[in-house]
C-alpha cells in the first residue's frame, strides 16, 4: 500500500506537486494518469525516495521508502527514463542490483526468463530497442518479488504483443495481493489494466475512483434523433420522462437506447432522419477532465493568411 | 469492496521475505559497486592504459635517458627518472574517478543506485573504496613495473637503483596513494558537478594548468599557493626525488593533498545527500 499525504514538490517556484492525498490499495492496479507535465513522474520519484518532498509525506507499506535496508525487496519499480549504463549487460545490471538488497543470484536468471530477454541477458543494454529496454526495466522491478510494484510509463516503446503482455503481468500482480501502481498519459490503455484511477492535472488530483465510476461519471452516451418534425418528436420524448436536448439540427436523448428510442417514434408515425447511439470515449472524457490542466496546448492550425 | 481494499498487510509469495535472509548492510553496497565497476568497459581502459603509461613511459624514458645519466653532463638525479611515467598516468586516475560517478549522472543510472540503495552515505563511501582500493593497487604495481623495467636500463649503465635506497619504496606505495587520492577528488568533483565534461576539464586544468601556472605567482604566498595546489601537494610523494625542487617534503606534502580530498570529498557527500537524484 502506498499513502501520499499533502505531498508537494515545488521545483523554482513553480508546484511540479501541489498537495496530492491519495492511497494506492494491495490486490487491484491503480492507474496514475494524467497529461505531460502533470507530475507522475516527480511523484514516483517522491514514492522511491529519489526526490525529497517540499511538503508532505509518502510511505509504502507504512514506511518511507529510504528507511528499508533492502527497499528492492519491498518496492520494485520501473522508472521512466531508462536509468541503464549502455555499456552494461542486463545480466550484470541485474547482478549489481540483487547484490545491492542481498537478492540470491539464481532470482537474476529467473527474471531474465520471466521477461524473456535470457537469450541477450550479456548483450550490451546500449543494443537493445525500446521494447527490450522496457523488458530489461520490468525485470528490474520484479528482482526483489517485491509486495508493491511502481510502473511508470511501462508501455512506452513497446509492440501491441508487449503491451498486452505488461497488461496481464499487472493484473496478474495484482491478482497475487501486490499493490501494483501505473502511471500513464494514455486513457485507453488505462481503460483496460486499472480497477482504480488516479487522474492529476498540473499537479492536483481530478478523479480518484474506481474505474467503472470514471466511466458512469464521465464517459455519457446519448442517442442522436435528426427529424423533420423535430419539435413533435422532442415533446414525444419529453413525456416518457426522458432528458432531450436540442443542439442545432439534432436532439439528444439520453435514458434509452437508439431501438427503444426507435420503437417509441414509429409507433406515433413520426418520420425519423437519423438514430445513432453516440458514446464519448474515455479518452474524450479524460481530455475534458483535464484539458485546463494540460500545460502545452497544441493550437489548432489556423489558416495561413494570404 | 473486498476485504483487500481495506487491509494494509498482504499475504504474499513467502520467497520475497523469508526469515533467515540476511539484511544487507554496507558490504551489499560495497559489492553491488564492485559488479558495477568492473562491469563496463572504460574500467578496464583506465586502468589498462594506467598501467601502459605509467609503468612503459617509465622504462622508455630510462632507456632513453640511461646514457645520459651516467655522463658526467647529467645534471638531474635518476632517482626523479624512475616514476616518470607516472606523471601522464595521472590522467587515467583522473578520468576513471570522475567517470565512475558522472556516467551514472549521464546516463540516469544514478536513479537506479539510489532506488538500490537509499542512503547516499552508504553509495559514495562504497564508490570510494571501490575507486581507491583499485586505483591503490593498480598505481602501486604500475610504479614497480616501472622501477623494474627502467632500472634495467639504468643498472646497464652503472647507475642502478636499488629498492633500499632513500624514498624508492616510499614512491612506489606513494605512487598507489596519489593515484587513489588523484581518483577520489576527480569522483567527488563530479558528485558536484554531475557532467563527465565539465567535470573532467575542472579537475584536469585544476591539477595540470593552474598548479604548474601557480609557479609563476610572484612572492611568498604565489610560491604557497603553488605549493599547496593538490597536484603540487601530492606528487611529491609519488617519485624518490622530484624534478620540481620547488615542493613540499614528500609526506608533509601527502597529507596536504589527502585534507584537500577528504574535504572535497565531504563538500560532495554534504552536496549528495540533499540533492534531488
Amino acid at each position: 500500500m502506498i499513502v501520499a499525504r499533502d505531498l508537494t514538490k515545488i521545483y523554482g517556484g513553480k508546484p511540479a506537486v501541489d498537495g496530492i492525498t491519495f492511497t494506492v490499495r494491495p490486490g487491484r492496479v491503480t492507474g496514475f494518469l494524467g497529461p505531460n507535465g502533470a507530475g507522475k513522474s516527480t511523484t514516483m520519484r517522491m514514492v522511491l525516495g529519489l526526490d525529497r518532498p517540499t511538503a508532505g509525506s509518502v510511505t509504502v507499506n507504512g514506511r518511507r521508502y529510504s528507511d528499508y535496508a533492502a527497499p528492492l525487496r519491498e518496492v520494485g519499480a520501473l522508472l521512466e527514463a531508462r536509468a541503464l549504463h549502455p555499456g552494461r549487460s542486463a545480466r550484470d545490471h541485474l547482478r549489481w542490483l540483487a547484490a545491492s538488497n542481498g537478492i540470491p543470484r539464481p532470482r537474476v536468471e529467473e527474471v531474465l526468463g520471466l521477461v524473456g530477454l535470457d537469450a541477450v541477458a550479456d548483450k550490451r543494454v546500449g543494443k537493445f530497442s525500446l521494447g527490450m529496454g522496457q523488458r530489461l526495466g520490468i525485470a528490474v522491478a520484479l528482482l526483489g518479488d517485491p509486495p508493491v510494484v511502481v510502473l511508470d510509463e511501462p508501455v512506452n516503446g513497446l509492440d501491441p504483443e508487449g503491451i498486452r503482455w505488461v497488461r496481464t503481468l499487472a493484473r496478474e500482480l495484482a491478482g497475487q495481493g501486490r499493490t501494483v501502481f501505473v502511471s500513464s498519459h494514455l486513457m485507453s490503455e488505462m481503460a483496460l489494466t486499472a480497477d482504480h484511477l488516479v487522474v492529476v492535472g498540473r499537479g492536483k488530483i481530478l478523479a480518484d475512483c474506481s474505474m467503472s465510476e470514471f466511466i458512469a461519471d464521465h464517459a455519457a452516451s446519448y442517442v442522436r434523433v435528426a427529424s423533420p418534425q423535430r419539435g413533435e418528436v422532442a415533446d414525444l420524448l419529453r413525456r416518457q420522462g426522458l432528458d432531450v436536448a436540442v443542439h442545432d439540427e439534432e436532439l439528444r436523448v439520453q435514458g434509452l437506447d437508439a431501438a427503444a428510442v426507435g420503437e417509441l417514434v414509429g409507433r406515433s408515425g413520426l418520420l425519423l432522419h437519423e438514430l445513432t447511439l453516440v458514446q464519448s470515449s474515455l479518452e474524450d472524457a479524460f481530455m475534458t477532465l483535464t484539458a485546463d490542466s494540460v500545460e502545452y496546448h497544441a493550437t489548432p492550425t489556423a489558416g495561413i493568411p494570404a | 469492496m473486498t476485504v483487500t481494499e481495506f487491509s494494509d498487510t498482504v499475504v504474499l509469495d513467502p520467497k520475497a521475505n523469508v526469515p533467515g535472509v540476511r539484511r544487507p548492510g554496507f558490504g551489499a553496497a560495497l559489492r553491488a559497486e564492485w559488479i558495477k565497476f568492473w562491469s563496463v568497459r572504460s574500467t578496464f581502459w583506465s586502468t589498462a592504459m594506467l598501467f601502459v603509461l605509467g609503468a612503459g613511459l617509465t622504462v622508455l624514458v630510462c632507456a632513453t635517458s640511461a646514457a645520459w645519466l651516467a655522463s658526467s653532463e647529467a645534471d638531474e638525479s635518476p632517482l626523479s627518472f624512475v616514476t616518470w611515467g607516472l606523471m601522464f598516468a595521472q590522467i587515467t586516475a583522473i578520468v576513471l574517478g570522475t567517470l565512475v560517478v558522472t556516467s551514472e549522472y549521464g546516463t540516469g543510472m544514478i536513479r537506479a543506485t539510489l532506488a538500490a540503495t537509499p542512503r547516499r552515505g552508504s553509495v559514495l563511501a562504497a564508490k570510494a573504496i571501490v575507486l581507491t582500493g583499485t586505483l591503490f593497487v593498480v598505481g602501486t604495481v604500475t610504479a614497480f613495473a616501472g622501477f623494474f623495467g627502467g632500472n634495467f636500463f639504468l643498472d646497464r649503465e652503472g647507475i642502478g637503483i636499488a629498492l633500499g635506497d632513500e624514498g624508492v619504496l616510499r614512491a612506489m606505495l606513494g605512487s598507489g596513494l596519489y593515484m587513489a587520492g588523484l581518483g577520489l577528488f576527480a569522483a567527488a568533483a563530479g558528485f558536484l558537478i554531475r557532467h563527465t565534461a565539465a567535470a573532467l576539464s575542472v579537475v584536469l586544468a585544476l591539477v595540470f594548468v593552474v598548479g604548474n601556472m601557480a609557479f609563476l605567482l610572484p612572492g611568498t604566498w604565489g610560491e604557497w599557493t603553488a605549493k599547496l595546489m593538490p597536484g603540487n601537494a601530492g606528487s611529491g610523494v609519488a617519485t624518490p626525488v622530484s624534478f620540481n625542487p620547488g615542493l613540499l617534503d614528500p609526506w608533509v606534502g601527502f597529507a596536504v593533498f589527502a585534507g584537500e580530498v577528504a574535504l572535497l570529498t565531504v563538500i560532495a557527500w554534504a552536496t549528495f545527500r540533499r540533492r534531488d537524484a
